[in-house]
């Protein structure tokens, strides 16, 4: 379980005029669950996931996963980042054995590890590509492959398919809950697609932005599996709904003078 | 033909240009009546540069010559590289190391020439010496953008990944700056070459710069042109074979073809 505890958080230093990103956020991800932190850019969504990784320290405000406070990243999670962020002299299967390294895997079964990570995103064949010679959505499965090869027990994936094209992107969001599906891992999605929240998420988190703080917490029950009938699942009453009453408060909030 | 031409313009342009200004030379010598004590020419230069290999007597002059470059050369690397590094890495060292290495690169810095045979003497330690510290800020200069263009997110990564600060520096770091060194390595070549050659001029009784000086002193233009073309040899040689490590290091710099 990762327990965020009245996170608030400031760019700049002490002696400069600090902006406010994160004010007073608390919130609980249930384990085996799939969350969304859905708002508007400049409300700290990012932030919050770099604090629950441990790369930023909060202001003020503590994280604790499974108990224990975070002050810097650990085995038990793994980012997917936006940028993708793989080494450019590394191939696909060398970036995601330096991952295994890092995590202390023994070397003797990163190879094995690094390739079954690689045919679970269907990359098995690129395993020698460099990343300058693949396209942004195989980029992007090298960087879930890399992050689900360490085994974490929290994905932590920040806006991963924000810069992929749309038709890229419904192919990877319904690929990502095929990969999940038998899984009991606990995912942690950055988003500010509305749409891509709803369909992927048991709860989205909807944030406002100048500072960031939390809007509603709002559970999404759509049935399990939805990659088996994505379409159908999205043109159902629920998720139209789910979609509506989001994108109200989310243009409510846009509409206030800051 | 013409597709001939479109896929070898650069070459053959240059080597025509390369053609042309050769024959002029020669044709200037041979019938525009240019003394030949003056030019020499493309070929009374060809001729001689292959009897000094032939009869051995270029040997000494090279060897000394290439002892120098190579020892002041390598100890630009082996000093250059780590400082380059820390300077990219540390606000505090690149603040303090600043004003110094601005210094050297706007300072004629053969002016040290003297101070340092008073302190080494005229043997090969103060050439040495004069090559090192003519080339060793293009070294450091490179390293420290070389390091500092690296993109951090691949360092928040790595962080991420639960990376130390030394896993980040071999993994992260030293292969993405690699690039940037290699280039400073080559353009460090060309200096480490007009520091030899000027330190051999002033002070020294063998050596190719040493052996240039000479032949002028003796109107033996020819001479001069050979040692000429073996420094400016030397330097082309070396900077290919740098360009194509750094081609070989860093495909992603140079293609973004997919195969």
């Amino acid at each position: 379980m990762i327990e965020v505890r009245n996170v608030t958080h400031r760019f700049g230093g002490a002696n400069k005029p600090s902006l406010p990103v994160l004010d007073d956020v608390s919130l609980t991800v249930a384990p085996g669950t799939f969350v969304s932190l859905l708002g508007p850019s400049g409300c700290g969504k990012t932030t919050l996931l770099r604090i629950m990784d441990g790369l930023v320290q909060p202001t003020s405000g503590q994280i604790f996963i499974d108990g224990s406070q975070v002050r810097k990243p650990g085995r038990d999670r793994a980012m997917v980042f936006q940028e993708f962020n793989l080494l450019p002299w590394r191939t696909a299967l060398h970036n995601i054995e330096f991952a295994l390294k890092l995590h202390g895997v023994p070397a003797s079964e990163r190879r094995g590890r690094a390739i079954e990570a690689l045919r679970r995103v269907g990359l098995e064949k690129f395993a020698g590509f460099y990343p300058h010679q693949l396209s942004g959505g195989m980029k992007q499965r090298v960087g879930l492959a890399r992050a689900l090869s360490t085994n974490p027990r929290y994905l932590l994936m920040d806006e991963p398919f924000g810069a992929l094209d749309p038709l890229v992107r419904e192919v990877m969001q319904i690929d990502l809950l095929k990969l999940l599906d038998a899984e009991q891992r606990t995912i942690v999605f950055v988003t500010h697609s509305v749409d891509e929240a709803v369909f992927l998420s048991d709860r989205v988190i909807i944030f406002r932005a100048h500072p960031g703080a939390i809007l509603k917490t709002l559970d999404i029950d759509l049935p399990p599996r939805r990659f088996e009938n994505d379409e159908e699942i999205k043109a159902s009453p629920a998720f139209v709904s789910y979609r509506n009453m989001i994108w109200h408060l989310l243009k409510e909030q846009l509409r206030q003078p800051a | 033909m013409a597709a001939f031409w479109s896929a070898h313009r650069t070459a053959l342009t240059r080597t025509a240009a390369v053609v042309v200004f050769l024959f002029v030379w020669e044709a200037a010598v041979r019938w525009g009546g240019v003394s030949p004590l003056f030019l020499s020419s493309p070929s009374a230069v060809t001729v001689r540069l292959i009897k000094v290999f032939a009869n051995g007597s270029i040997w000494p002059s090279l060897l000394a010559t290439a002892n120098v470059a190579a020892w002041g050369a390598f100890l630009a690397i082996v000093v250059g590289v780590p400082v380059g590094m820390a300077m990219g890495r540390s606000k505090l060292v690149r603040d303090t190391l600043e004003p110094f290495i601005m210094a050297m690169a706007s300072a004629p810095i053969v002016a040290f020439l003297p101070l340092l045979i008073i302190w080494l003497g005229i043997g090969p330690t103060s050439k040495i010496a004069l090559v090192f510290v003519g080339s060793v800020f293009v070294v450091i200069v490179n390293t420290e953008s070389g390091v500092r263009q690296i993109d951090p997110r691949l360092i928040e990564t790595a962080r991420s990944f639960t990376a130390s600060e030394f896993e980040i520096l071999i993994n992260i770091v030293v292969p993405g700056a690699l690039p940037f060194m290699i280039a400073g390595v080559r353009l460090a070549i060309a200096r480490v070459l007009i520091m030899v050659v000027v330190a051999e001029f002033y002070a020294a009784t063998v050596g190719i710069g040493y052996l240039i000086f000479q032949a002028g002193s003796q109107y033996d233009t020819t001479l001069v042109f050979v040692g000429v073309v073996i420094l400016a040899g030397t330097g082309v040689i070396c900077n290919a074979a740098l360009r194509a490590l750094e081609r070989h290091i860093a495909p992603w710099m140079h293609t973004d073809i997919a195969p």
